[in-house]
């Protein structure tokens, strides 16, 4: 069994998660970078730093709002885009792929099957 | 998003930052409907009880002028700011005020107690502004604009065969218009003006990095009913020997507040790292005391950091590192005058500060 790249999965939160060998990608979804509108400023999570589900765990600032970023399932922080230090716009451009934010070795998989598909949350949107 | 009961755009597609810079580089238009305006019959009786509230020498206006002031409490804190024209309407002379849309209500009551015929326009008149550099050529090849129109004129002009209100001002810090429109013509206005390629619509969100780089006051933010003009550093726009009249509301706090120290100042910030100065926010001195608060904060898109106006105690010596708390830690922030971008207004408008 080589490496395989999960489905995409959405929180309530707005964000993405994606898995891959027990290593979750997050980062926030296309409709978030949307309504916050420009992104200016994010403050990136620390490396190393255990954190449960819906833990505060960085805030992401636009010209209109800053806006928190929980952590979608328990895990521990093993690397973060420093990428968007110098320029947090990727997020607006691309925020599903270049605009990953953080990546977590994730304790629980079965907090990641409660979260939602593509198709769930783009019906949790139209609600 | 609801704004003084209307439902505003922030921005229309290409964002604030965008909006914001087409303004500076090129032009931009408003629809700034919302806000208040209202015709008072120029006469000496309704100009009396105006300057009860209005720190001018309301007979003493200039034709086709327009002047930034108040409306001032018994306090002389400020009820709301606003814009003031002497202009001739179908050959009657009139005060033309534009107003905040969240005072309304405050406003009105005392226009109508002064002026009981006061007849408010901003149901059957569209304002637009147009704001930047290239508005003068965006306008000119749909309105009659002559060439010595400064800013701070005003004028009535023609579209659609109708009257229109022109005034050379705006709040953006660059030269432009304002057009107070008829709401039959004002489509065809707006679909006129978009067909220039460089200019496009813009929403509040870029009106507000665009005004707070240019160092405005905002009402609700640097100004409210506790304030008066000279705390908000707005002692320019007050007429100095009104503030011996007794008929003007708070002329004499005005006046001992103009002659003693104050004890807050008006100040701009802007953030040495990346974090995002957001209205309330708290400022502290170099041993953790509280010396004052944010009251304007957003993202520059021309210094392209955060900026932001706020109140500090006056003893407190700006040569001396201010901090911020932001997410329960402070921030080193530098202080810089005000404005944050240099205004460029038409001649010898340098009106505002």
């Amino acid at each position: 069994m080589g490496a395989y790249m999960s489905e995409k999965k959405y929180t309530k939160d707005h964000e993405w998660v994606s898995i891959e060998n027990e290593i979750a990608t997050i980062g926030i979804s296309n409709h978030a970078q949307e309504s916050l509108g420009d992104i200016v400023f994010i403050e990136l999570p620390s490396v190393g730093n255990s954190v449960k589900a819906k833990d505060e765990i960085c805030v992401v600032e636009s010209v209109k709002a800053a806006s928190d970023i929980y952590a979608p399932i328990d895990g521990e922080i093993i690397e973060v885009n420093n990428n968007l230090e110098n320029d947090a716009a990727i997020i607006n451009q691309d925020a599903e792929n270049d605009g990953w934010i953080f990546k977590m070795k994730i304790s629980d998989s079965n907090q990641y099957s409660d979260l939602m598909s593509e198709d769930e949350y783009k019906q949790f949107l139209e609600q | 998003m609801p704004f003084a009961g209307f439902n505003m755009p922030i921005n229309y597609k290409t964002g604030i930052i965008n909006e914001h810079k087409n303004v500076r580089n090129h032009s931009g238009i408003f629809d700034v409907s919302h806000m208040g305006q209202i015709l008072i019959e120029n006469n000496e009786s309704y100009l009396h009880k105006l300057e009860k509230y209005i720190p001018l020498q309301l007979k003493n206006l200039i034709k086709n002028r327009s002047h930034y002031s108040f409306l001032l409490n018994k306090d002389g804190g400020v009820i709301d700011d606003l814009i003031i024209s002497n202009i001739d309407i179908k050959d009657k002379p009139y005060l033309y005020i534009v107003y905040n849309a969240s005072r309304k209500k405050e406003d009105e009551e005392i226009f109508i107690s002064c002026a009981p015929n006061a007849e408010k326009i901003y149901n059957k008149n569209c304002l637009f502004a147009i704001q930047g550099p290239d508005s003068i050529n965006v306008l000119k090849n749909i309105i009659d604009i002559p060439n010595n129109m400064n800013f701070f004129d005003i004028l009535i002009s023609k579209y659609d065969n109708n009257e229109i209100i022109v005034s050379r001002s705006g709040y953006t810090g660059e030269d432009g218009f304002e057009l107070s429109i008829p709401n039959e013509s004002a489509e065809n206005l707006i679909t006129d003006l978009l067909k220039n390629e460089n200019t496009m619509l813009c929403g509040l969100g870029s009106r507000d990095s665009l005004r707070l780089e240019a160092g405005l006051s905002l009402y609700g933010h640097e100004l409210n009913e506790n304030i008066t003009p000279i705390e908000a550093g707005l002692s320019w726009a007050l007429d100095k020997e009104r503030l011996e009249d007794k008929n003007l509301n708070g002329n004499k706090i005005l006046s001992d507040q103009l002659k003693n120290n104050l004890s807050n100042k008006k100040i701009g910030l802007i953030s040495t790292n990346k974090s995002m100065l957001r209205d309330g926010m708290t400022l502290f001195d170099n041993n953790n005391n509280e010396i004052g608060k944010i009251t304007s904060g957003c993202f520059s898109p021309n210094l392209n950091k955060s900026i932001a106006i706020g109140y500090i105690k006056s003893e407190f010596n700006t040569d001396n590192p201010i901090f911020c708390e932001i997410r329960k830690k402070l921030e080193l922030l530098k202080i810089n005058n005000l404005p944050f971008v240099k205004k460029n207004y038409k001649k010898n408008g340098s009106v505002y500060e």
